[in-house]
């Protein structure tokens, strides 16, 4: 885990796999789309990571980035 | 096919081809485009967060899994070798390549070096974890921090 920061949820290897795999396996196809809001939740929620932390429209840290969600 | 889209293919194509970044000049040239309507399409793909560009506007810091810039998560696969923008990102690159690949990076809390061999069906057995430090609601706030 990163130093000097406070301690956030970890993910493990096969979870982290599964994460990459379902938002970047179609990136390179004229079809592929950044996974939007819903989508997001309904992906970390298939791996079980869920709560404030990983709801992209969540203000429990002090507001949102604005516009669409996720890299 | 429209102009954005084009640029977006080319950019991606690019990146897997050779593993760096394109210029606009490049794209333009691959899409027979002109470079001046060459960066205005990459200048609403960041507005639309498919890309991250540095402050001249027009070269790109990142194409998600893909970093423009080198960084500590080099990715190697067919031979090529790729720069990822974090741990995620450096197994999205052999998910996006649909390629077997070696990830060679560095643990963040002792840095000591790391490596990876990740097969078409992930990374083998690890206890490696992965720490994300910002909420996934601030992620833009400072993508690249993030």
């Amino acid at each position: 885990m990163a130093t000097g920061y406070p301690l956030r949820p970890l993910v493990r290897m096969d979870q982290l796999w599964e994460l990459a795999r379902k938002w970047y396996s179609t990136r390179l196809q004229p079809d592929s789309r950044r996974p939007q809001p819903a989508e997001m939740r309904q992906i970390f929620g298939g791996l079980g990571l869920t709560g404030d932390f990983w709801d992209p429209q969540s203000d429990a840290f002090g507001g949102t980035a604005g516009g669409p969600a996720a890299c | 096919m429209d102009l954005d889209l084009e640029t977006k293919l080319a950019i991606y194509g690019h990146f897997a081809a050779v593993g760096s970044r394109p210029s606009v000049n490049d794209v333009a040239a691959r899409v027979g485009a002109a470079a001046s309507r060459v960066r205005e399409a990459f200048r609403r793909l960041r507005e639309l967060r498919v890309l991250v560009l540095e402050a001249d506007g027009e070269s790109i810091r990142m194409a998600p899994p893909f970093s423009g810039v080198p960084t500590q998560h080099r990715v190697t696969a067919g031979g090529v070798t790729y720069h990822a923008n974090c741990a995620w990102d450096a197994l999205g690159i052999p998910a996006a390549l649909h390629r077997p690949a070696t990830v060679h990076s560095r643990c963040a809390q002792t840095l000591e070096p790391l490596e990876l061999a990740v097969s078409d069906r992930g990374p083998g057995p690890s206890d490696w974890l992965f720490h994300c430090v910002v909420p996934a609601a601030q992620w833009w706030v400072d993508i690249v921090f993030t």
